[in-house]
């Protein structure tokens, strides 16, 4: 594409040649154009790292957003959330004293959501947490040691990721009830082979490096090498991918809730609200649009930021 | 090749077998009882007892277990204790609705989520792309039980145009398949547009177009060409997801299909009807993943069945 840029430099005549080439601008051969390629690139990763700036931002914002006064409902000045009221039932939001309204039964619903909000994140976080570790734990052995372990962690992923997921996690919390520990686990065991998969795929690549042939030529024991030196170099990466399970965490658990599947004490979480919230779609829209805008601006926040981070490493690395 | 289909075609049965097998001792396992659940709170000791007896349900573990194999060899899962039929029956009933709302919401995923991916990558680092890829990440950040309520409000209550619930005329589907379609196509739409960033990247592009080759047929055929495989087999997996019932959308639509009837299996605790549930799905699950392992080299004539199979 760039042939004829070469070629007409090197004809070195000013003007006035019969050539054939009577289009040729003259300008355009003392300096071809002042855009090259690199700076093209350039741009386009300043523009990038712009992205990706932006998202990390509104990321945070939109996450603390929700997170902050979901931590701090204890201290906020906020009617108990199970706390019936009959004579101020259906209260539109924004009625004194209550921010999101109320709903059939007179509860403060902006109460009901942070203290529901409470167990939607612990949930989220624990089984983010557990599915994390097995995650790393399985995914990080079976790359590193290969051979029979390899095989068989990998079947059981295949298999779970076979398997239909709801309709699995509904059949055990439908079973074995809906309480909270029922519900963490059975979350981190959905959400596992995703971590152990991205895992075991960066492992294979880093135990080929030579650091790795180094600490086995100085004498160390192969658990040690995968410990103390091959895991620390994939944590980054597998820890970002574990920030966008925690996203889908607390959509998985709102789902379940919404189905009749999530912990109904000490409070009903999100899912379980709008589930409530649904006979009265057309006298109070509040009850179910409130809480769903909640869970999306936490889950859009907490994803945007996942995918700012994920953007800036690999533009890090170009860097360097 | 046919060694090849036989053997995926095992794998696949042996899985099926495994999740079934599963299902069936982790029902028994949990607490609760279906035969309160059938004859009511109020039944007592002797009524209960004649319900255990009729279902088979007073047998040792094992030998519910044995007969519960001779029955899925006949095919015959029993009787469902809600429906009073057979349990295979309601569910290849339920199946038809499934099976409709799935092939519209992959139809309508496809057909908006390739150009829409394919946009994205052709205008990199662009502030459109920069929207719109914003956009998907809202897209796949609401519940879709909630986005389908709020179409519901808007588009059923407010502005009736379109049936609320159930499945009477060929409208009622439009909310549904979009709900589906909403999350589906902010899924695929990413993942399109990081397949085709990575081809239009490759060495053999940039050969091509230097060739001449047009912007559009590079776009379409040649990196599209590449892209097909992954692409293919995503819009596959998700459609094979969706066969074992899109549970959610369909509590929220009232749509009769098999994911609604699961949640009422469950909460009934109909044993038979859970069992037939998860064997027929999870058998359409297979067939549908084997599918789309066949059809790879009419995508790809690169690859060869049983030569190729990690591909």
């Amino acid at each position: 594409m760039s042939l004829s840029d070469t070629a007409t430099p090197s004809a070195g005549n000013p003007s006035g040649v019969p050539s054939g080439l009577p289009a040729e601008p003259p300008a355009r051969k003392s300096s071809p154009s002042a855009v090259t390629k690199e700076l093209i690139a350039k741009a386009g990763a300043t523009r990038r790292r712009a992205g990706a700036k932006f998202k990390i931002r509104t990321g945070v914002i939109c996450t603390l957003l929700v997170v902050v006064p979901i931590v701090l409902a204890a201290f906020l000045p906020l009617p108990d959330p199970n706390h019936q009221n009959l004579a101020q039932r259906l209260f539109p939001p924004l009625t004194e004293g209550h921010l999101f309204g109320t709903d059939q039964l007179g509860r403060d619903l902006l109460s009901r959501i942070l203290h529901g909000g409470q167990i939607s994140l612990t949930i989220g976080v624990l089984a983010v947490v557990v599915s994390g570790a097995i995650g790393i734990i399985f995914g990080a052995a079976a790359g590193y040691f290969g051979g029979k372990l390899d095989t068989v962690v990998s079947r059981l992923i295949e298999a779970q990721m076979s398997l239909p997921l709801l309709m699995m996690l509904l059949l055990v919390v439908a079973l074995f009830g809906a309480s909270i520990p029922v519900i963490t686990f059975v979350i981190a065991i959905a959400q596992w082979p995703e971590v152990a998969r991205l895992t075991r795929s960066m492992v294979l690549v880093e135990r080929e490096k030579p650091y790795v042939s180094a600490a086995r030529i100085l004498g160390l024991h192969r658990v040690q090498i995968l410990i103390q030196h091959v895991i620390p170099n994939v944590i980054k990466q597998a820890t970002l991918v574990v920030l966008l399970l925690l996203a889908q965490a607390v959509l998985l658990e709102s789902a379940l809730a919404f189905l009749g599947a999530g912990p109904q004490r000490p409070f009903a979480t999100w899912g379980r609200i709008i589930s409530d919230g649904q006979d009265y779609l057309t006298t109070a829209w509040w009850l179910v649009t409130v809480p769903g805008l909640v869970i999306a601006v936490m889950v859009v926040g907490v994803n945007l930021l996942g995918d700012g981070l994920r953007d800036r490493p690999r533009r890090k690395k170009k860097e360097a | 090749m046919t060694k090849y289909i036989l053997k995926r075609l095992g794998q696949g049965l042996l899985t099926v077998f495994l999740t079934v097998s599963t299902v069936f001792i982790l029902v028994r396992l949990a607490p609760g009882d279906p035969a309160v659940a059938y004859a009511g709170p109020l039944a007592t000791t002797e009524e209960l007892a004649k319900v255990r007896e009729q279902f088979g349900l007073d047998l040792p573990l094992i030998q519910q277990y044995w007969i519960f194999l001779q029955q899925l060899f006949t095919g015959d899962l029993g009787t469902s204790y809600s429906f009073q039929a057979p349990a295979i029956q309601v569910v290849l009933e339920r199946m038809p609705y499934t099976l409709t709302l799935a092939t519209a919401s992959i139809l309508l995923t496809a057909v908006v989520a390739i150009p829409l991916g394919v946009w994205m990558s052709r205008r990199p680092d662009t502030k459109k792309e920069f929207g719109v890829n914003v956009l998907t990440i809202a897209g796949q950040s609401m519940p879709d039980f909630w986005t389908g309520i709020m179409l519901l409000t808007f588009f059923a209550v407010l502005i009736p145009i379109f049936p609320a619930s159930g499945f009477a005329t060929w409208s009622a589907l439009v909310l549904p398949t979009v709900t589906i379609a909403i999350l589906q196509i902010a899924l695929i739409s990413r993942m399109v547009r990081r397949e085709m960033t990575t081809n239009f990247a490759a060495p053999y592009l940039t050969v091509a177009r230097s060739r001449g080759v047009r912007n559009s047929l590079l776009t379409w055929r040649y990196a599209m060409g590449n892209s097909a495989i992954p692409v293919f087999t995503a819009l596959g997996t998700r459609f094979a997801a969706m066969l074992n019932g899109v549970v959610v959308v369909e509590v929220v639509f009232a749509w009769p299909g098999v994911g609604s009837l699961i949640v009422r299996a469950l909460e009934t605790r109909d044993y038979p009807l859970i069992v037939a549930t998860v064997l027929i799905t999870a058998l359409l699950a297979v067939g549908v993943q084997l599918i789309i392992d066949l059809a790879y080299p009419l995508l790809d004539p690169r690859i060869r069945l049983g030569k190729a199979a990690t591909a």
